[in-house]
Parts: structure tokens; sequence; C-alpha cells
């Protein structure tokens, strides 16, 4: 096989571009590995992206063997077993103060409300795992005050980021009627 | 009187037996001497008791335990003339025969503890037994059982009068060395397993669910000849499935009953031998009392129940002592001279409520005053500070007593604040309250981990919920001469009472409330003193279930205490008495609202609908199909139906052709709402006659509100 033979002049060029894209590499890499991420489960909601914070994640189940409340607040889909509990299954898009879906629910996810207790939402489909920076999600949680902050992704995606705790700490989940 | 060595095993059983047998002879006892009864229900208990008495003799001489034949013999003696003649039986009587129980326990459990030969010749004990009625203080009611144990080379008649705060028992039968102890936290893990397992058993349905539905994608293909193996394969497994399935299902019923009995027991088992407590007491104090007990069948945590009874006894002995007048005094103030203790136990979710009430002379608060200071519990000033409800509190003081003696049943101080301890130390509370010449009730509330209560299953449209047992007192179907229809209610008269009728439906703002239909099922069922007729749709059965608290979303809905899992794994929610019972004028007030019914085959669709519909004032019904929104149609009236255009068995588009096709129905407005937001979807849609279309993107707040508004006030104007 005959040896390939290199320009000397393009030689130099070449080791130069080779040790710019080197050192472009290398920034890049250190900054992967310093930016701290924050782990959260995505899922449609109607036109819109919301997530979990994945840690809250307990269980994705299919929305079946629901057990109405009649007279329970209007974001109360029902109760279910789950793990030999009772939980409620509440649906986000009316937690979220009317949402209009894309097809209707067909999963439950099980989340930790962030006081130790569980509940199940509604999502119409099984959730992603991805990331979000950090300190996005930080940042735009002090800057908000309600329980979803709108955080963009590393390839500028809005996400709406839920807050458990923030969400389930309001008062408007109980009884629709005093009767 | 040495029991055969090969036969002590069998000794030891015969006792825990003969107990049993001895507290059903106690309990028709105490039947037999109550006034009023009629003759043909004395003769049954004669019978009963005859055949109770015959059991003990055979299963004693079968033993060897010549002396126990010998006094349940004698008994038998006792009561043959009187089951002759029937007849109210003899106070003194009932005091011989249940002395003679008294006896015939304490040898035997002598001769199962091995303690036969230290027992002494029962002539005597006989003799006396057939001689004279003995005072009826030596009867002594301990915890566990109707009979005090007998000690160690004693004499069986010298039972000594009984502890005012008892110990607790060892468990009826279960010696020591008769099990395993095992900690609470194992049984309640084991209990999460069994539930784990259920859910198991649930996902083995849906799969084989899940194989049938592939083999009928198979066979849809065409390809018959093709896919017959695998066809045939996916039927087997899916068949084997089932039975496996079903096979668990049947493990874990059991796994779950073996784990109650383990855990709980009926309350039953310590309330029993109170009455017997209670009888004796009063007769000791000159007193005549009768004690009623409901809820007994409610079965309860064993540690709870062990640890309740000495409180139970020493707040009866209490009610007896202090709370019960003489029978000559009560007679004097227009009461019945025998005095009415009642104990109420009702398990509501995850608590508990004692109840036990007399209606005495209640408590004398000046008295209370007075006591609590001479005994230096409180001192003057502070004695003038309280309250009347802070007074009453006083009672569970510890050495609060306004007994200035001492006696066998109280006077020492120490009582009611060994109750609050054992309360309190169960992690529960206790409250009084008393109305001076009326009673005096004790309220006990405590939370509870384990045990089941008797549910009545019912159905409301497609909600099936239960109704605890306590407080159904009866069913009856809806006939018209029995209801009396008014303007705003129907009523519906009971033992020459009017009752008020709610329809379950109406009340759990399902449907319009209406007055029953001929042959509907009517609870009676009763709560704090109130009673109403409940229209049902279906009486489906009783059920014995753990009821499980609610989670903290739903905990606050008034109407229901809890939620217990039925043996398909699917939750029963469980109404509260009171609210059924509670004033329901209410409901007639939503009658006037506008009134929308939302279609649609999608749980979370129909509460997304209802949440923003109710929001905008509107009372919303829900159907699952096209088929139940015709029957809501049908028996209500609405004033706009949201419908979901694709559901299975009947879409939107043909429901919209049938509501059209009746004269009824056919202006009634009708918006189609759907997951396909597609032209071709709404052209469809709106071609089949609907007055309106959204997609359910477009479902936001707001948005399907103004469609509906719009839609109503457009048909309204082309009337």
């Amino acid at each position: 096989m005959k040896p390939l033979v290199v320009d000397e002049s393009l030689e130099s060029e070449t080791r130069d571009l080779l040790a710019r894209r080197a050192a472009r590499l290398r920034e890049q890499g250190e900054s992967t590995v310093e930016e701290a991420v924050h782990w959260i489960a995505e899922f449609p909601l109607g036109e819109e992206r919301y997530a979990l914070p994945l840690e809250s994640l307990r269980a994705a189940l299919p929305l079946r063997m629901v057990t109405p409340v009649p007279l329970s607040a209007p974001a109360v889909i029902g109760v279910l077993r789950f793990q030999g509990q009772v939980l409620s299954a509440l649906s986000l898009a009316s937690l979220l103060g009317g949402h209009g879906w894309r097809q209707d629910p067909a999963v439950l996810l099980v989340v930790d409300r962030g006081d130790g207790e569980l509940c199940a939402l509604d999502c119409e489909a099984i959730p992603r795992p991805t990331t979000l920076p950090l300190a996005s999600v930080e940042a735009a949680r002090a800057r908000a005050e309600g329980p979803v902050v709108e955080v963009f992704t590393h390839d500028r995606q809005l996400i709406h980021l839920i807050d458990p705790k923030r969400l389930f700490g309001r008062s408007d989940v109980g009884a629709r009627h005093a009767r | 009187m040495p029991v055969d060595p090969m036969l002590q095993p069998l000794v030891a059983g015969f006792a825990v037996e003969a107990q049993e047998v001895i507290q059903k002879v106690t309990m028709d006892l105490l039947e037999l001497e109550r006034e009023g009864l009629e003759n043909d229900a004395l003769a049954k208990i004669y019978t009963r008791l005859g055949r109770h008495l015959h059991t003990l003799k055979g299963s004693a001489s079968s033993l060897g335990l010549q002396d126990l034949g010998d006094i349940a013999h004698k008994l038998e003696d006792a009561l043959a003339p009187l089951k002759a003649h029937t007849q109210k039986m003899p106070r003194p009587v009932v005091d011989v025969l249940l002395h003679g129980l008294d006896l015939f326990m304490l040898r035997a459990q002598a001769h199962a503890d091995g303690r036969g030969d230290d027992l002494p010749n029962p002539a005597a004990a006989l003799s006396q037994l057939v001689a004279a009625a003995p005072p009826p203080e030596h009867a002594a009611v301990l915890p566990g059982g109707a009979f005090a144990q007998v000690p160690p080379a004693a004499q069986p008649a010298a039972v000594s009068a009984p502890p005012e705060m008892p110990a607790a028992p060892e468990p009826v039968g279960e010696s020591a060395d008769a099990g395993w102890r095992v900690s609470a936290a194992q049984v309640t893990s084991l209990m999460r397993e069994v539930e784990r397992l259920r859910e198991v058993r649930l996902r083995v349905e849906e799969r084989s669910r899940e194989l049938e539905r592939v083999s009928a994608l198979l066979a849809k293909q065409g390809l018959l000849a093709e896919t017959a193996e695998a066809r045939t394969l996916l039927s087997g497994t899916g068949r084997s499935l089932r039975t496996d399935g079903e096979e668990t299902s049947d493990v874990v019923d059991a796994l779950e009953d073996g784990l109650k009995a383990i855990t709980t027991r009926p309350t039953r088992t310590i309330l029993d031998p109170l009455q017997r407590m209670v009888r004796d007491l009063s007769r000791q104090l000159g007193k005549e009392a009768r004690l009623s007990v409901v809820g007994a069948e409610v079965s309860l945590d064993r540690r709870l129940l062990e640890k309740l009874q000495g409180a139970l006894v020493h707040i009866l002995r209490n009610a007896v002592d202090h709370g019960l007048e003489m029978p000559a005094e009560r007679e004097k103030a227009g009461k019945h001279h025998e005095g009415a203790l009642t104990l109420r136990v009702e398990q509501q979710g995850n608590l508990l409520y004692l109840e036990a009430s007399d209606d005495g002379r209640g408590i004398d608060l000046s008295q209370v005053r007075k006591a609590a200071e001479k005994r230096g519990l409180i001192t003057a000033e502070e004695a003038a500070r309280l309250n009347d409800n802070q007074v009453r509190d006083l009672i569970f003081s510890e050495g609060f007593s306004t007994r200035s003696d001492v006696t066998d049943t109280s006077g020492r101080g120490v009582g009611l604040d060994a109750v609050r301890a054992t309360v309190e130390s169960l992690q529960g509370r206790i409250e009084v309250s008393s109305t001076r010449g009326q009673g005096t009730r004790f309220v006990l509330t405590l939370p509870v981990d384990l045990g089941s209560s008797p549910v009545l299953m019912v159905r409301a449209l497609e909600q099936f919920v239960g109704l605890p047992m306590l407080a159904v007192e009866s069913t009856q179907l809806a006939r018209p001469d029995m209801l009396r229809v008014g303007k705003r209610r129907t009523h519906m008269e009971h033992q020459g009472q009017l009752l008020p009728v709610i329809d379950l439906g109406a009340r759990l703002g399902l449907r319009a409330s209406s007055p029953p239909t001929e042959g509907q099922p009517l609870l009676i069922v009763q709560s704090g003193g109130k009673r109403v007729a409940l229209g049902v749709d279906a009486v489906v059965g009783d059920r014995d279930l753990v009821i499980r608290p609610l989670p903290s979303e739903v905990r606050e809905v008034a109407a229901w205490q809890g939620a217990a899992t039925l043996s398909r794994g699917e939750l029963l929610l469980i109404l509260r008495p009171d609210w059924v019972v509670s004033d329901t004028e209410k409901v007639t007030v939503s009658a006037v609202s506008r009134r929308a019914l939302v279609v649609d085959d999608s749980l979370t669709a129909r509460a997304l609908h209802r949440a923003m519909l109710e929001a905008g004032g509107f009372q919303v019904h829900l159907a699952a199909s096209g088929a139940r929104a015709l029957e809501r149609l049908q028996a209500d009236t609405y004033d706009v139906v949201i419908c979901d255009l694709d559901m299975e068995e009947m879409d939107g588009i043909e429901l919209i052709a049938r509501l059209r096709e009746n004269k009824d129905t056919r202006t009634l407005p009708v918006i189609l709402v759907s997951a396909h937001d597609t032209q071709v979807a709404r052209d469809r849609g709106l071609a089949s006659g609907a007055d309106g279309f959204l997609s359910k993107r477009e479902c936001a707040a707001g948005r399907l509100l103004a469609e509906v508004l719009d839609v109503m006030s457009r048909r309204g104007s082309r009337e």
C-alpha cells in the first residue's frame, strides 16, 4: 500500500486545527462534568411539556381500579390502592387550574407530596427521565412563588417544572361541598 | 381425684371449651331472668340451656372428671322443674345456677392446670349448691372470662371480691407455651405483603386479559392457519393464568382471614362477661340493672381489647355503684325500677368510639367540688373558678372519690384516673357528659390499626358504597302505601313514625332527588338518635371488612369514614351514618341551579369537565357511556350535555342521533368533545347535530364554560 503523503504546510495547519478542536472538547468536557443537573420525569400535558423532580416519583401505573369519591374536591379523580395504602388519584390538569389535554390520561404517577405522604397524578403518557441545569432550576425557583416554574433545557425547550411540596401545600384539595 | 395422665392434654382443651359453653349458659340465664319474655322464647332458651348443661356433663364424664359431671348433673336437676313449666326464672335459682357454673369452671381450670388433686371433696359444695343461693358477691368477673381463676390449693367457694381495676388477663385458651410470640411490626409487615400479593393477583388477571386480546387480534388478521398454533398456545396460557389468578385470590383471602384471626377478636369476647358482672354487682348493692351492648360484633385488635377490658369493668362498676339509684328511688323519680346501662362500640375508619352510658342520677357537680377539696386535689379558690366541664373532669384525678367510706366496690380513690391512664396509653381520649337526674355518658375515642366491621354493601347508580351494619336497623322495599310524597320531601311511615326519605344517589350528588319507586330498597338508618329511610338502587349484601383511613385529600369529605378493600382488590367507600341522617335540606337548594350531564368513558375527562362546569355554577352529573347517559336523561332533565365523540359501544354521534329522535331531548344542547383535533372530526361532529365542538386541548378553564353558555344561549334564542 502506498503511504499517504501529507504536504508540510497542510500538516502544520491540520495539527493546529486538531489542537484547537481538542482544546474545545477539553473545555466542553470539563464544563459538562462540573455542571450540576436536576433529574426530572418529563411528560406532555396538552401542548406543553411538564415535569416532576425524579426523586419525588415512586411509580407509574396504568390508570385503572380508581374508585370515584362523590362530593370530593374537583381535582380528585378517586382513590386507589397502592402497596397496601389507599391513595388519592388527582387530576393534574385540574390542579393546575384547568388545563386542556391532547389525549385522555392513561397513566398515574405515584409521587411523594413532599410531606411523606403519597398521591397519584394523572398523566397522558409515561414520563421520560431527563435533566435540567440545576442552576436554571434554582434560579427559576427563586423567582417564582407558585407550584410551577418555567425552566429551559440545554436545547432551549421550555419545561414547566412542578414543585410537589408547593402544589400540595395549597389548601384547595379537600371536600367539594360542606354538606 | 387424679386425671389419667394420658387424658391431661385433653383436659386443658376441655377447660377452654367449657368456658365458652359456660359463657353461653350465663347469657341464657341472664335472659331467663328478664321480664316480659314470651313463652316460646322462654322455652327455646330452656331447651338450649339444658342442652349446654348436658354437653358439659357428658364432656366432663368422658374425661373421668366425675366431680364436674356431678355438678353439671345437679344443675340439670335444678333446671328440670322450671323447664317442665316454662316460666321466668326466679332470681334465687339464677343465683344457684350461676354459682354452680362458677364452681364448675374453677374446678375445671384446676384440673386443666394439674391441680385437681388439691381440690376439696365436692360433696360439701354440691350440698351447698342445692341448699341455698350463695351471696352474689361471691361470683366474680375477671377479664378474659366470666369467672375468677382458682388460686392454687384454694377452696373454690372462697372467691375473693373483685379488685377495683383488674389486671389484664391471659387470653382465653392461649397459655404461654401454646403458640408463638410475634411482634406487632412483623404482623403488620405480613399484612402489607398480603396486600401486595393481592395486587400481583390483579396484575395476573390483567395479563390474562392481554393474552385474550392478542389472541383476538391474531384471529382478526385472517391468517387463521398460520397462527393456529400460536393462538392455541396463547389460549392455553391464558386459561392457565386465569386458574393461577383464581388460586392466588383464594390464597390471599385465606391469608387475610388467618391474619385477621391472629390479630383480632370480636368485642363480644370482652363485653359478654360484663353482663354477669353488672347483674351480680347490682344484686350485691340491692339495685336492679340491665346492660345492653350494641356493636359487639365489631372485631378489634386483641391487644387493644385486653387493655380496654379493665377500663370498661371500672366504668360499669362505677355506673352501677354511683350512677344508678335504688329501685324505689328510681320509681319515685318516674324511671323504670331497672336501671339501663348501654355499651356502644363503633369503628369509624381508624377510630374506635366506645360509649358507656347510664340513666342514673348523673354527676352531682357540687359533690364533686366538695370531694375534690376535701381530698386536697384543689383549693376552695380553684374550685370556685372552675366551670362545669372542668369540675366534671375532676373525677379523672388521681385519688378522687366521692365516697367517704371504703367499700368492696369503691372509695379507695383508685378508679377513673386509672381508666384515663389506660385510654391515654393507647393514644386515646376519654370524655364525660352528664345531666343531673338523667344519667352519665363516657365516650372513649381510640385509634385502631387493625380490626374489621360488618358493613352492608349497597349501590346507587354505578357507585357501590358500604354502610356500617351498626347503623342499619332494617331493610324494606318501598310500597306506595307507606310513602307520603310532599312537594319538597318524601316521608315514610315506619313503626308509627314518619321518617324522611333520602335518595342516596341524590345525596351523593350523582342524580337529582326523586321519590322512591315501588320495590326500591329502603334502609332504615339511625345515628345519634336520628333515623331516616335511605333509598338505594340495590342491596348487594353484608361483608366483614377492614376499614382503612382515607388519604388526606379526601379525609375532610364529611360523607366518608374510610375505604375497605373488596376481594377483587377494588376499594369500597364507607359512609358515615351521622352524615347520612344529618340535615338534608341543602340538597334541595341545588335543584334550582343549571344542570349539565357529562358523558365520557374516561374517568379523568369526566372529573375535569365536572370541575370546570361546577366552577361555573352548574350542577353536574356524570355518565360513563352513551347507554348510561340515555338512562340518566330518562330520569332527569338537563340544560346541556357534554359528550365525548369517541366512546366504545355507543359513540357521541350515535348518542346525538338517539337524542334527536326523542321529542323530550330533540332540542337539548349537546357539545361534542374529542381528543382528535382535526377538521374531519369537527365537521363530522357538527354534521351529526351537535351544537358545538371542542377538542380536549381547547377544554382549558373558561373555554368549555364559554362554549356551554354560548350553545345554551343559541338554543334558547332559536326556541
